[in-house]
């Protein structure tokens, strides 16, 4: 019974995920590609995605820390962050991204630090979710091999 | 053609987007080299090897699509370049075609939209 709830559980959070537009049908091509012969791809792709992000969202903080913004770069690292949470379904994450890219066409420094903030905002968010996501998944995983044995 | 040996090529830097992408056309039985920008691509192309489709991204370190896109064809390639883009912007498909490229296609990308430009190309798999 305690497997059930757990998966229950694992369910209810995702069902969130997507009812709160922070999922959106590409995470699902993700999970349709997780098998047998690839049990951890979603896993992996998602520890990918969040230190690329982590990484991507501390250059832009580094940028829009400087006199002189290099709008070019600040493009650059926001486009990438917009093909990666879009390639993974960070649906919210995408959208800010796409948010973002009128204030350094206008070389708005200070619409760029809030739409910043923004995306920082969405992603840190999502990246919890899918804390707890796998969090439930390992226990779900522990408790079926445990029934196993 | 056998699904089972067409070869593509993917022009992309985004890792997260290669890893994903590798393992859809994995799914649909497609053999993949990869590049991370445009300059790669055309080397790979002046090396002598030939592929069946080529994905080709737009905004790219180096050499972006645009660039490889116009660069392969000036050596002669013929395989259909599918252009892709997180934009669906008419204006970004004209800017491609005018480069060179056969389709396009928006990302993110999916085994739906894969398997469809396969089989537009004739590249048809084992699905």
């Amino acid at each position: 019974m305690a497997l059930l709830a757990l998966k229950e559980q694992l369910n209810v959070l995702l069902n969130s995920m997507f009812a709160e537009g922070l999922l959106d049908q590409q995470f699902q091509q993700l999970q349709m590609l997780q098998d047998g012969s690839s049990p951890g791809f979603v896993a992996e792709v998602i520890t990918l995605f969040c230190e690329d992000s982590e990484r991507i969202l501390t250059e832009l903080s580094k940028l829009l820390e400087q006199q002189v913004v290099d709008y070019q770069k600040v493009d650059a690292y926001v486009h990438q962050l917009k093909g990666s949470s879009a390639s993974v379904g960070a649906q919210n994450v995408k959208l800010a991204c796409a948010q973002f890219r009128q204030f350094y066409e206008e070389n708005n420094k200070e619409g760029c630090i809030r739409a910043l903030n923004v995306v920082k905002h969405e992603f840190y968010r999502v990246r919890n979710k899918f804390d707890n996501m796998f969090q439930l998944e390992q226990r779900i995983q522990a408790y079926d091999a445990k029934q196993q044995n | 053609m056998d699904g089972s040996t067409c070869k593509v090529l993917l022009v992309e830097d985004n890792e997260i987007n290669r890893v994903v992408v590798r393992r859809l056309l994995g799914e649909l039985n497609v053999r993949i080299e990869e590049a991370d920008n445009g300059k790669a691509a055309v080397d790979f192309i002046r090396e002598g090897r030939a592929y069946d489709l080529i994905l080709m991204d737009k905004e790219m370190p180096i050499m972006d699509g645009h660039e490889a896109t116009r660069q392969m064809r000036s050596l002669g390639v013929s395989t259909p370049i599918v252009a892709l883009s997180g934009n669906s912007l008419q204006s970004d498909r004209d800017l491609f075609i005018q480069a060179g490229a056969d389709d396009f296609l928006s990302k993110p990308l999916s085994r739906g939209k894969l398997a469809h430009i396969l089989a537009k190309y004739g590249l048809n798999h084992g699905d």
